[in-house]
């Protein structure tokens, strides 16, 4: 009886490994973009953490914002010491659910639109935002793109007059994961 | 007269020009050379451990530090930038220090043991409901020989 009671025990676990359908990286890459009058702008994160679940529709990012690569080291500078505050706030991160998830078809390979809506955190303070993006399946593989706008402004990342040419008001960010499945 | 202004002209031109060499050095001054920094050597094991174990302490020894890992090879393999990215071993299974190269390091592969000097950025928790643990990082990696 023991025995038999371990063996379903173990079958029913295997089993609800195969259909949860979960995801991760520790290595997906979101990358900022600001255009202004005077420069363009742009930073690199190659090292973000997020996990995704296609069963449930939840999907979370968080990264260290000292991470970040410019091309200039000023720049690199100015966004830890004076803009992002990096040792005062390390992570930035986004919480959330996938709102369309009977759209998807995890056993399907396809690309699928998909609508996000969750908190995202930057430096402190954390907004309720909706971003769309694609999902695309492709034999087991899972990788997620978005583009979407924020505001220095919302998130109290102060931008001084003076350099109001070099930064621009909303920055481009680009969100580009390749998952794996955890098993 | 004219000889004054003329003075005061190449004054002026050559205060100029040495208040934009200084502007132009500063703007375009370079990265951390993490290559030929200091840099406290340590043990994959040993760095997550302080990392998973006390924070503030290894937020203040090694957050935006230059440090010089070593350990055993789990995994290799490229970003979308393609940059390589070695995951060296630490005491959990499935937590490393996640390296990411400034240089490629050739010649290696999985099993390997290895020392990278590299900026360490800090550590990111995974997921307890994934039972997915964390990493630590470090960016702009270098192979030492």
């Amino acid at each position: 009886m023991k025995k038999l009671i371990l063996l379903l025990l173990i079958i029913t676990a295997n089993y609800h490994n195969s259909i949860a359908q979960q995801y991760f990286t520790k290595n997906g890459l979101i990358s900022f973009f600001s255009s202004a009058m005077l420069e363009d702008i742009r930073a690199d994160n190659n090292q973000v953490i997020s996990v995704i679940n296609l069963t449930t529709g939840d999907i979370q990012f968080s990264l260290l914002n000292n991470a970040f690569h410019f091309k200039k080291a000023l720049m690199e500078e100015h966004f830890n010491d004076d803009y992002i505050e990096s040792a005062k706030y390390p992570k930035s991160t986004f919480k959330g659910t996938i709102t369309n998830l009977a759209t998807i078809t995890p056993a399907r390979d396809g690309t699928y639109n998909a609508t996000v809506t969750g908190d995202l955190t930057i430096h402190g303070v954390t907004k309720n935002v909706t971003v769309s993006g694609k999902i695309t399946l492709r034999s087991g593989q899972v990788s997620v793109n978005a583009v979407f706008k924020v505001k220095p402004r919302d998130y109290n990342i102060n931008i001084p007059a003076t350099v109001k040419n070099n930064i621009a008001e909303q920055i481009d960010l680009t969100v580009n994961c390749n998952y794996e499945k955890r098993n | 007269m004219n000889k004054k202004i003329k003075k005061i002209i190449i004054a002026a031109t050559v205060l100029i020009a040495i208040a934009a060499i200084v502007l132009y050095v500063v703007w375009n001054k370079p990265h951390r050379n993490v290559q030929s920094a200091d840099a406290a050597k340590i043990t994959a094991t040993e760095l997550y451990r302080v990392f998973i174990t006390d924070s503030a302490k290894a937020r203040n020894l090694y957050v935006n530090k230059v440090v010089e890992v070593s350990g055993e090879i789990t995994q290799l393999s490229l970003n979308q930038q393609s940059q390589q990215v070695i995951l060296i071993k630490t005491a959990i299974p499935g937590a490393a220090v996640n390296c990411t190269m400034e240089e490629k390091a050739g010649d290696i592969k999985a099993g390997d043991l290895i020392s990278i000097k590299g900026i360490c950025s800090g550590y990111i928790s995974g997921d307890a409901d994934m039972g997915l643990p964390g990493d630590v990082f470090l960016i702009r990696g270098y192979h030492k020989k």
